[in-house]
């Protein structure tokens, strides 16, 4: 599998740093709307995703990696809210189960904020940063050449010699 | 390149599965608060019914008996300021000398300590002690180190059995014991009972020690530190405007009912 090369930071242009960097603290404002309600929290990640696909492969790395990164913590954040009051409303026990999740929950929130943070901080200087498995996730799918698109079935082609 | 990413995400999966886990694990100090008093009142009820079928707690229904608990019951109540417990105070018959609380707020007193008792202030001074036990929730704080909430909710016939036999049997540490004396000086001035009542009542069961009578009593059990707990509650100093209002009992009669 080949993969488009990598811009290097002199490279990219300020505004595109910038927008990049933003994508990290748009996701950290969704995900605030995101714990009652993790669904709009998503829906407003991906459309900002899509606005700013226009702005180039970095932003869209940045972007994605944000976004990807950001599902399973509000997934886990919606859980831990519904298991709560579940238990308040069913005057259930909180067991040790839910306190291990509880611990699991905070770890994850933490990390994601250690690693967006300093995602944000790359990204301004026009540094790639990945993050364990997302970023991967996201390289792969902004930078991968997709050969129906770069090789044979092209449509349009310089004129014959 | 895809072969990497699985491998990212089952070291993801991996990490986040054992912190969940190992925190389940590992032992929380549970605390009681986390049970409700609604619930606590519940569990306590399933507990008295149990108790009171046992033979050497059977309840012990005597009109004038009944009645004058009541009476001492209600002046403690009346003098407790904000509780969320509705107490119920059951005799049972035993010559034991003992009381002990149920959780949700359920104190029996068998008519063994009735008879000990000379008067009915130094009986209100046993409730106001075991009414300590039950607002600073130390049954239950007990029950949940020692069993889990989990095991302790969880409604089981056999379980509620198991229970109700370590009730009749509690006891406290000398921490426990010395907040609920000094919750029933308290209580007691603020019922207009002499608070002191408690150091005479705790030279009487001095003076008893050896008495196999007593030895389930929780207020001896674990800590015969009389000497102490007696310097303690005649330290007690009640408010310069206190009052001790008799409560008005024959308590000569009421003993004779036993
Ligand atoms: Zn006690």
């Amino acid at each position: 599998m080949k993969y488009h090369e990598l811009p290097q930071p002199d490279q990219i242009e300020t505004r595109v740093k910038e927008d990049a960097m933003g994508a990290y603290f748009m996701m950290f404002a969704t995900s605030a709307i995101g714990i009652p309600l993790p669904l709009l929290n998503l829906v407003a990640a991906i459309i900002y995703y899509y606005v700013n696909r226009s702005k180039g492969k970095f932003v869209q790395f940045h972007t994605l990696q944000s976004l990807y990164s950001q599902i399973p913590v509000t997934l886990l954040n919606s859980g831990l809210v519904a298991w709560t009051i579940v238990n308040f409303v069913g005057d259930l026990n909180f067991t040790s189960f839910y306190w291990g999740y509880l611990v699991m929950v905070a770890t994850a929130n933490l990390v994601y904020f250690i690693f967006s943070i300093v995602g944000a901080v790359k990204a301004r200087k026009g540094v790639f940063y990945y993050f364990l498995f997302f970023g991967k996730v996201a390289y792969h799918q902004v930078y991968q050449i997709r050969p129906e698109r770069d090789s044979a079935t092209l449509r349009n082609r310089p004129p014959g010699r | 390149m895809q072969r990497s990413i699985l491998r990212d995400l089952l070291v993801l999966l991996g990490v986040f599965g054992l912190i969940w886990l190992a925190f389940s694990l590992f032992s929380y100090p549970e605390d009681p608060q986390l049970l409700s008093i609604e619930k606590e009142e519940r569990l306590g009820e399933a507990y008295v019914d149990l108790i009171l079928l046992n033979p050497m707690f059977r309840e012990f229904e005597n009109r004038q008996v009944d009645s004058a608990i009541r009476v001492i019951g209600d002046r403690l109540e009346g003098g407790l300021h904000d509780s969320e417990y509705n107490y119920r105070f059951v005799v049972f018959d035993s010559e034991m000398i003992n009381a002990f609380t149920v959780p949700g707020g359920n104190i029996l007193i068998s008519t063994g300590l009735i008879g000990f008792c000379d008067t009915p202030e130094e009986l209100a001074s046993v409730m106001a002690h075991e009414m300590g036990h039950v607002e600073e929730r130390h049954v239950l704080s007990r029950l949940v180190k020692e069993l889990g909430i989990e095991i302790l909710t969880s409604g089981d016939q056999y379980v509620i059995g198991e229970v109700t036999g370590l009730l009749t049997s509690t006891s406290f540490d000398r921490k426990q014991e010395e907040e609920a004396d000094l919750f029933a000086a308290h209580l007691l001035e603020e019922s207009a009972i002499e608070p002191r009542t408690l150091a005479t009542l705790f030279r009487k069961l001095e003076e008893e020690m050896d008495n196999e009578l007593m030895k389930h009593f929780e207020i001896i059990s674990t800590h015969p530190n009389f000497r102490f707990r007696i310097r303690e509650a005649l330290s007690f100093k009640p408010a310069e405007d206190f009052e001790a209002k008799p409560i008005e009992l024959d308590w000569e009669e009421i003993r004779g009912e036993l």
